[in-house]
This record gives structure tokens, sequence and C-alpha cells, in this order.
């Protein structure tokens, strides 16, 4: 079942086209990958999906239901929550605050009291590893912890559906292969998963589909092993050096 | 005649264009607004007065010695303080400003009393007509006309020097301006030297034309915002289209609605223009 | 309960009760003094609700401490009403006024926001000095009070004491709850307030019509016990600069830190005044540039140090020189 879909998702600034009729379907339980060349419309697409602009034309449906041109507070209530590339917590709250807020504000808050947020908070920062620094200022974090809560204030959430924007940015091998481990263990959890990625060992590794969008159009949709044996998307996307796809 | 009021709203705005463009200055470049800017034009004003009353010199020769005395201060203040804490939020700057306009203020007081003062020209009542039609008093021409001349020579210096270079650079990126060799402390010391310059020359204009008094900088501070918002920062004309839109609307206005209601006019176009299109009429112009 | 919070509230306690009584051994003039400290605080403690904890530091607060002024005098000299519903009106008009300009004026950030909001006060001064309906500028007076002398000082402290508490106790309310979590994500950072699902110009719309609902009972206060009141006093833009200030010196976004700054700035302008009756606003002037440079994050900052010295003092530049 289609959990999150685009249909003919179109957005243009000013005479240019960054999202050119792009179709999507993101599967209930899927770990579905968004890759494509800087400038392909990754992120624009991805603002669309959380609410930051309107499509120019096109709808976004969420579990069936039209969720074209919602604000981003709502989209967030309704179950699809974003964990940012530059990631930037609330600097003068500590990192147990900062998940409250998202377990307070999310999809599970509406019925959920100041103090239960905060509890629930703690269950996630420990589900991410960040038991130890609940009451450390999200400001004298190290980027890597930054990372975590990032994801664990998108897990407060609640969220049905979660848009991993780049978070691998900046990481080593060996944080790449634990964040990839966390991610397999959210969709686990029970939730569903778009990630967009450059980093392809991650994509490799945790991607059940793959997208890939160039100059704003879709240009190959399918399993992780076709997409990435694609010429097109190799032409497109590598050039000559796919021996990168296979690292 | 309303041929008659707009020219007299244009010549008063002119006055406000030239009052607003030392603030547009220090807040395009250094992104701070500086609430003490009316106290810079009442020292202006007073220096001019001091000079006329107790050394017998032209007005209009002080104008040299104003601008280059709030020169100084200007850069003195942003040297030695407003530079300590400049990375601080606007907030904090703001707060700064305020403290600095209080002081200013105060002290003008405490040294000049709070009497009302003139600078009173044999002269100042000359006036000329054109064609029967309208009636233009020559000081509020010649205040125009140095008006215009102030802007041109700062847009000189803006565009045309090594130092308007570094100017509009640190303007754009600090960071990038300073890993390019420029010194960006001297750089901001000189604009905000500049910008409170211009707002000394405002201010011997102002004593030429009107009564001068030491608390006289507050609602000039005030209407030099809705210039600087009327007209957009980002370029040496919008100050100059802010005023006269001001000057003019508030001509217009009085003379419709009374003389009271001058500063309503003002303030409502500051909210109407905030809400509508904040970046005002000349956003990005430059 | 755990000891330190038992004595925290027995300290509390003892505060006020101290305040509570000492007006019966203060001579008029003291006590209208403290109503003033008290006023001040409602003013300062309002004005952080939104400037503090919001982040949106407004310049034009003043707007809702005159309104409430003028509807008080309005509503009293025109419409006949006793004070008690003049005074809830005040609020009530105030609050109503903060959320219709907040439709707009909260769209804007930092800069722009400030000077909106002083523009809306200034406008709302001139609009005052040419309304019929306020006497424009000859001012309105109010009906007096029908207690004794005496009795009248003991009523405006403690209805301005009621109103500081119970701005604080709503400030510390909304700190703990959803709302006061919402606030501090939008001053933090609001595009992720927005991402993380806060609706953030309820939220805005909301602290700043708290702001002013407070704001404005501090003004119908003021007017009943002036008993006159003209258009510049209760609009000028010196009482929200001083409000700011007091916000500020003591603590911006503590829920203490405003009527800190209150009462110490007042108490301060107070004896200098009494020593250098000229230049006593010098002082004021030198003081604000001092603690902004100094002590920017105001007394309230300095009681939870754990180790203070002279090195505390030049944080602020060691961040923030160019």
């Amino acid at each position: 079942m289609a959990i999150l879909e685009g249909k003919k998702v179109t957005k243009r600034f000013a005479g240019l086209v960054a999202v050119d009729k792009v179709d999507f379907e993101l599967k209930q339980g899927e770990i579905l990958g968004l890759i494509g060349p800087n400038g392909a419309g990754k992120t624009t697409l991805v603002n669309v999906i959380a609410g930051a602009y309107p499509p120019s034309d096109g709808d976004i449906l969420f579990m069936g239901k039209r969720v074209t041109g919602l604000k981003p507070y709502q989209i967030g209530r309704l179950g699809i929550s974003r964990a940012f590339q530059i990631v930037k917590p609330f600097p003068g709250m500590t990192v147990k605050e900062n998940a409250s807020v998202g377990a307070m504000f999310g999809a599970g808050g509406k019925n959920r009291s100041a103090k239960d947020a905060i509890i629930k908070a703690e269950e996630i920062l420990e589900f991410v590893g960040l038991g130890k620094q609940m009451n450390v200022l999200a400001d004298k974090l190290s980027v890597a912890s930054r990372k975590r809560l990032e994801i664990a204030k998108t897990l407060a959430m609640d969220p049905e559906v979660v848009l991993f924007d780049e978070v691998m940015a900046g990481l080593n091998f060996s944080e790449i292969d634990r964040a990839v481990d966390l991610i397999k263990k959210i969709r686990d959890s029970g939730i569903t998963i778009l990630i967009i990625e450059h980093v392809m060992r991650a994509i490799k590794r945790v991607c059940d589909r793959i997208f890939v969008l160039h100059h704003g159009q879709k240009i190959a949709d399918g399993s992780t092993a076709e997409v990435l044996n694609d010429k097109q998307v190799i032409k497109a996307y590598l050039g000559r050096r796919y021996k990168e796809l296979t690292g | 005649m309303v041929l008659q009021i707009i020219i007299n709203g244009l010549l008063k705005g002119g006055l406000y264009a030239l009052m607003a463009i030392g603030m547009s200055l220090i807040w395009g470049v250094m992104d701070i607004i500086n609430i003490a800017h009316g106290s810079f034009i009442m020292l202006g004003a007073f220096t001019t007065y001091w000079l006329f009353t107790l050394l017998g010199i032209n007005p209009f020769l002080s104008l040299i010695a104003s601008i280059a005395l709030l020169f100084i201060f200007g850069y003195i203040i942003q040297k030695y303080l407003i530079n300590l804490i400049i990375r601080a939020s606007a907030f904090i700057t703001l707060v700064l400003t305020f403290g600095i306009e209080i002081f200013i203020n105060n002290l003008a007081q405490v040294l000049w009393s709070a009497d009302v003062r003139m600078v009173q020209l044999p002269y100042g009542a000359a006036n000329f007509s054109i064609g029967g039609f309208v009636t233009i008093p020559i000081m509020r021409l010649i205040g125009f006309l140095i008006v215009i001349i102030v802007t041109i020579i700062l847009f000189f210096i803006l565009n045309r020097t090594n130092l308007g270079r570094s100017i509009r650079a640190t303007s754009q990126d600090l960071d990038a301006a300073r890993l390019v060799g420029v010194d960006v402390a001297r750089t901001y010391s000189v604009t905000f030297g500049l910008g409170v310059g211009a707002a000394g020359a405002a201010g011997t204009l102002w004593s030429i034309l009107f009564p001068i008094t030491p608390m006289m900088g507050g609602i000039l501070t005030l209407k030099s915002f809705v210039v600087v918002i009327i007209g957009g920062l980002g370029s040496m004309v919008g100050p100059l289209i802010g005023g006269l839109v001001l000057g003019v609307t508030e001509a217009l206005g009085t003379n419709w609605l009374g003389a009271t209601y001058e500063n309503l006019i003002g303030f409502t176009i500051l909210v109407l223009v905030l809400v509508i299109r904040p970046k005002g009429i000349m956003a990005g112009a430059d | 309960m755990g000891n330190n919070t038992l004595r925290n509230y027995f300290i509390y306690s003892l505060l006020l009760l101290g305040v509570a009584v000492f007006p019966f051994f203060a001579n008029n003039f003291i006590i209208r003094f403290g109503t003033d400290i008290l006023m001040f605080g409602v003013m300062a403690s309002a004005w952080n609700i939104i400037g503090g904890y919001t982040g949106y530091a407004s310049f034009g607060n003043v707007v809702f401490f005159g309104l409430g002024a003028y509807t008080t005098a309005v509503l009293m000299e025109k419409a006949g009403l006793n004070f008690a519903a003049a005074f809830l009106g005040a609020g009530l008009g105030s609050a109503a006024f903060a959320i219709i300009i907040g439709l707009p004026v909260l769209r804007l950030r930092g800069h722009y926001f400030a000077i909106a909001t002083l523009g809306v006060a200034e406008a709302m001064k001139a609009l005052v000095q040419n309304l019929d309906i306020t006497e424009g500028n000859s001012g309105i007076y109010l009906p007096m009070l029908n207690l004794s002398v005496r009795a009248q000082y003991y009523f405006f402290f403690y209805i301005m004491l009621a109103t500081l508490i119970a701005t604080l106790v709503v400030s510390y309310l909304v700190l703990h709850a959803k709302l006061g979590y919402s606030l501090i994500a939008i001053r933090e950072d609001e595009d992720s307030a927005n991402s993380v699902g806060i609706n953030t110009t309820a939220a805005k719309t909301i602290a700043f019509a708290l702001s002013g609902f407070f704001t404005g009972l501090a003004g119908s206060v003021y007017a009943y016990q002036q008993a006159f009141i003209k258009p510049d006093p209760v609009f000028t833009v010196e009482s929200t600069l001083k409000m700011i200030v007091m916000a500020v010196f003591g603590g911006i976004g503590t829920l203490f830190g405003p009527l800190l700054g209150a009462i110490s700035i007042e108490v301060l302008s107070e004896i200098l005044s009494n020593y250098f009756l000229v230049a006593h606003t010098l002082f004021f002037g030198g003081l604000v540039i001092l603690s902004i440079v100094f002590i920017p994050k105001g007394i309230a900052d300095i009681t939870t140090q754990k180790k203070f010295g002279l090195l505390y003092f030049l944080q602020n530049i060691r961040k923030h020189r160019i």
C-alpha cells in the first residue's frame, strides 16, 4: 500500500522548472531512496512534500488523502517528519527539551500532556543512543550527536513517514554504518522512510528501492540493484566513475 | 494651492532624505538600527548654533565643521563601543544605541539646558516667486541643493573609491571581506562615521530652518525610520525617494486634515509599508 | 516535595508577605513609589512574554498601556462604568488589539517587527491626539475614587500587586506548558519550530495577546490612579524602552528577571535623582550602555553562575567583538 504518493508534482521558480511532473510512490514499511546529481530537484521535491511551499502543479497524497499545499506544521502533525541536512537543534534548549518539543507537537502530541511528552522524549533519546546527554545544552554537542538529536526530534513526533534529508553528509565510514543500522532499526519499529542521499555507501546498504531525479525529471525507479546498474543513471549521475557505486 | 503644497513638501522631503541617508547607510552596511540617530542630528544642529552664536560663523560654512566633528565622534563611538559587541544579536545593538541616545540627549540638556534656540539669519525669510503661482523660500531651496550635493558625494565615495569598495564588501559578507584583507573594524568605524556625519549635515540644515532643543532628536529618528522603510535599504536613491514621499504626503495630509495630523500620517505609512511591502519601494535597486 | 523546592516556596511566601504588609508601615510617598515599581514590574514581565520568551522584541508595547489607560478613562467617564468593568475591558481591549495588529505585524521578523510595533505605537498616539472621544491633546479626567486619601494609596498598591502576581503566575504556567516550549522554540529557530509541528502563528499571537492584556491592565490602574491622562505620557516610547531595559537588566527570558530589573532600576533612578538632580538620566544612559556590554543576560544570570569573577563581565565582548 502506498503511504505517500506524488502525482505529476511540478515546481517552477520564476521560469526555472525545478521539479517536472514527477510521480513517485512510497510503499508502507519500505526504505525508498531518492538520488540524483546536485541541482536535480531532490531538495525542492522534499520541500514540497514537507510543505515548505506548495507545488505549481500536481498533488501529494498521504495515506490516500490530498495534503498538497498544507503548511509545514500541519504536515508534521499528520505524521510526516523531516530530519534536516543542516542540523540545527534549538541551541538554547537541552537535548531533552529539544526532543520533548517533537513529542509535544508532532502527530502524537495532541492528546499528550507536557509531562508525558518529556517521558516519551527520554525513551526516544535512549533509542538513538543519547541517553547519557539528556541535560546537555544542544549547542555543546558534537556533530554526530547533533545528527542523532535531529533523528530523535523527528522520531519523537510519532511519524508514519520520515524524510531523511542528506543526513549522512560529513560522517566517516564507521559513523555511516552505525547510522544505517539506526535507520534500519527505525524502519523495523514500523516507520516508512524516504531517504535523500549522495552517500552511495549508505544508499546501497539501506534502500529497498530507489528513484532517481535528473534535471527535475524522474529517470529511473526500481529496486536498488536495478537502478544502480541502469545505464542512464550511471551516465547522468556518475559519468564513467561507476566503480564508486559498488563501493 | 496644491502646487505650492507639493513644493513645500518636496523641499521638506529633501531634508528628511538627508536625515535618513545616514541611518540607511549604517543599517544597510552593518545591520545596525541606530536609535541615537536623532541625537547626532541634534548635535550637528547645536554645532552650527554655537559656531554661529559664539563665533559668528555662517551656518552654511559650519556645515563642514559639523560634518567633520560628527564624523570623528561617530568613528570613535563605533571603534571603542559598538565594535565591542557588534556580533551579538540585533536586539543587543539596538539596546546599546538606545543607551547612547539617552546619554547624548541628557548630556546636551545638562550642558545647554532645555531652552529652545534658533539660528536667526537676517535673510532667513527670503523667498522668490515663480510666475506669481508658487513661492519658494530660498533657505529651503539651498537646503535641498545641499542634500543633493551630499548625496552625490556619498554616492561617489561608496562607488568610486577603495574605501567605498571595502564598505560594500563588508556589507555583503563580513567574513569574506576579512579574508580578502579588508580591515573590517576600520571599515565599520568609517561607515558609522559617515552615517553620523550625514546626520550632522542634516542637523546643520535643520537648525537654519527650524528651532532646536536637546530633545529634538527623538521624533527625527522615528521619521528617519519611516523614510528608510519607504525607500528601502540598499540604495542611495531609496532615502531620497522615501524622504520626498514622506514630505509630500505630510504636506498634503496636514493641509487636508490639519497640522496635528502630521505624525499620524508618517507612522501610518510606515506600518502600511511594512505590512504590504517591507522591503520598500526601491528594494534591491543597487 | 524536595527540600529545595520547599525552601524556595517558603522564601517566596515570606517575600510576598513582606510586600503585602509593607504599605502599613510606610508613608504615602513610599507606597506610591512601591506602586510604580509594581507597575513597571507588570510592564516588564508582560513585555518579557513576547520579547523574552518568544524573541520578538516589540518596541511598541506602550501602545497597550496607553490603550488600557484610555479605554478605562472613556469607559468610566463617558460610559459611566465602574472601575472593575473598565479594568477588565482595558485588559481585554488591549489583548484584542494585539491580536488584530499581530496579524500583519507578527509576520515580520527582527528589526522590521521592532519598527512596525514602534510605528503602531506612535500612530496610535497621534490618533488619540486627534480624536474627539479621547479629548485629543487636552486629556481626559476620570471619576475620583470614593475613599480616604490613605485608603486610595492602599487600593492602588494592592490592585497593582494583584496584577503583578497574575502576570507572573500566568508567565510561570505558560513557561511550563506546551505553549512555553513552542515560544522558546520559535525564539531559537522559527523554521525548525514550524517543521516540528508548532503552529507558530497561533503561538506568537497568543504570546502577543497575553503581553497586551497585562500591559493594558497596568495602564488601566495608572489611569484611575492619576485621575487625569493625556496622550503623550501614556503612549511615550520612553516607557517601552524602560520596560525593555528593565527586562534586559534583570534577565531577559527568565521568570523573575524583569521584576528584578524593574525594582533595581527604579530604586537606582530614585537614589541617583536625589543626589544628582540634574544629571541622573545621564547615569541611566550610562547604566544601559554598561549593562548591555557587560551583563547582557542580566542580573538573574549572575545568580546562576557557579564560579563568578571578572572574566564573567568580559564574556560578551570576547564572544561578540568584531
